[in-house]
């Protein structure tokens, strides 16, 4: 889990232009926002440019982060992905036809990792609950967009995304339970 | 409340944290987060949710990216220096503009000075020339009134001019005549002087003799007995007016 508390002492620095906060920031989000980027485009080389441009932009906007609005997490992860959906129209690998399915299969993979494969909670969902929370949220599709993609009514996609949402909370919950059980048992 | 029923039901806040909303819907759901602590903690958990399931799904980038982003920003760094160097420039480009500004001012009235030395040169050159040439004529003349060959002699007026004067040059070796008229009265318009030579009784016209000139060279007349001036209308006579004679001199 992230330590909230701890970031809006770190992006206080940053927001004095300390750029070792910024480095901080980056040995624990680079990872996470990656796998996002990475998912987006499907290209190595692509993503660890836009991963640095992130970064970049970060560093250039980070007055205008409010961390009363919201953890610096979500903050990151909408400029990581409107950074690579950027990228990905100005060069064409994302076409913006009625048939997004097929710009699941025009990205190149040059990774090792299968970008397909998710791990922890969500691998523990149905399919179609993986599938809608994995569009929306690892590929960068609408909400439009992937419940056109799923070949599914709007309002049936938003239904998806509202129990894989909360199975994930249940999930997450038990897991919370179980360290406090063990931790209890240990003691 | 009827705002958060519809923010959650319409998934507004998963969209808002997947930044899909409108401007004016991002508004709205802000507005209703500042104030309703229940649903701000239902999308703080739903941040956390999110934000876990990224971690859960990380993927290391290759050291490289970070070192590449150390370099981009430590250069940026020497890149906020530049506007230094550009008031360098600018100063330098300034400066550079006002030299050669004073330069083709410079240049320009050189320019000007030169052309009018120029003229001047031409002026005097012209002035050079006149004198030359005057130098030239007066020098001719005055070797002709000093050779030893020149003979001089005075024409007085008669009884009809008695002031009048004038001296001739002749020179029989070099077969030429000179005469200074100044000593003669000016006539009216319409009457001029003439000279004539004497040649076995037959006047031979020798040529005019304007008063206002120091020294008149004439025709030689070969065989003349005598100098002989006449007044005669403007322009001259082919034939001289005795009666209006006023000088004789015999050679």
């Amino acid at each position: 889990m992230s330590h909230h508390k701890e970031d809006v002492e770190v992006i206080k620095r940053i927001k004095n232009k300390e750029k070792d906060a910024l480095y901080l920031l980056y040995d624990k989000y680079s990872g996470a926002l990656f796998g996002i980027i990475l998912r987006i485009c499907r290209n190595q080389t692509l993503a660890e440019d836009l991963l640095q441009e992130t970064f970049i932009k970060i560093w250039e906007n980070i007055q205008g982060y409010d961390n009363d609005k919201g953890r610096f997490y979500t903050w990151a992860y909408r400029i990581a992905k409107n950074t690579t959906l950027n990228a990905l129209r100005k060069s064409d690998m994302l076409i913006q036809t009625e048939d997004l399915g097929v710009v699941k299969d025009k990205g190149t993979t040059t990774t090792e990792v299968d970008l397909d494969k998710l791990n922890g909670a969500i691998n523990t969902l149905e399919p179609h609950h993986q599938e809608a929370l994995s569009l929306v949220y690892f590929r960068g599709y609408t909400h439009r967009e992937a419940n056109e993609a799923m070949g599914v009514p709007l309002g049936t996609f938003k239904s998806y995304v509202r129990q894989a949402l909360q199975l994930l909370r249940e999930s997450y919950k038990s897991e919370l339970l179980l360290i406090w059980w063990l931790f209890v048992t240990m003691v | 409340m009827r705002n958060k029923k519809d923010i959650v039901e319409e998934g507004l806040l998963e969209k808002y944290l997947l930044d899909e909303l409108t401007a004016e819907e991002v508004e709205k759901v802000e507005l209703a987060l500042a104030h309703d602590p229940v649903l701000k903690e239902k999308f703080q958990l739903l941040e956390a949710d999110f934000e876990k399931m990224a971690f859960e799904n990380a993927i290391a980038p290759p050291v490289a990216v970070k070192s590449k982003l150390i370099t981009r920003l430590e250069r940026s760094r020497v890149k906020t220096l530049s506007p230094n160097w550009l008031w360098i420039a600018a100063s330098l480009a300034a400066l550079f503009l006002l030299s050669t500004l004073w330069m083709f001012t410079n240049w320009q009235s050189t320019k000007n000075e030169l052309n009018s030395l120029k003229n001047q040169s031409v002026v005097l050159q012209e002035r050079l020339e006149e004198l030359e040439e005057n130098y030239a004529l007066t020098n001719n003349r005055l070797q002709i009134i000093n050779s030893p060959a020149t003979i001089p002699f005075v024409l007085k007026g008669n009884e009809k001019a008695p002031d009048s004067r004038a001296v001739a040059f002749v020179n029989h070796t070099n077969k030429l005549v000179v005469v200074n008229p100044r000593g003669l009265p000016s006539l009216p318009k319409h009457q001029t002087y003439q000279m004539w030579s004497d040649v076995e009784g037959e006047m031979i016209n020798m040529g005019l003799l304007p008063t206002d000139k120091d020294l008149v060279t004439l025709k030689y007349i070969d065989h003349a007995e005598s100098l002989n001036i006449t007044i005669e209308p403007a322009g001259g006579n082919d034939h001289p007016t005795v009666e209006q004679l006023i000088s004789a001199v015999t050679l």
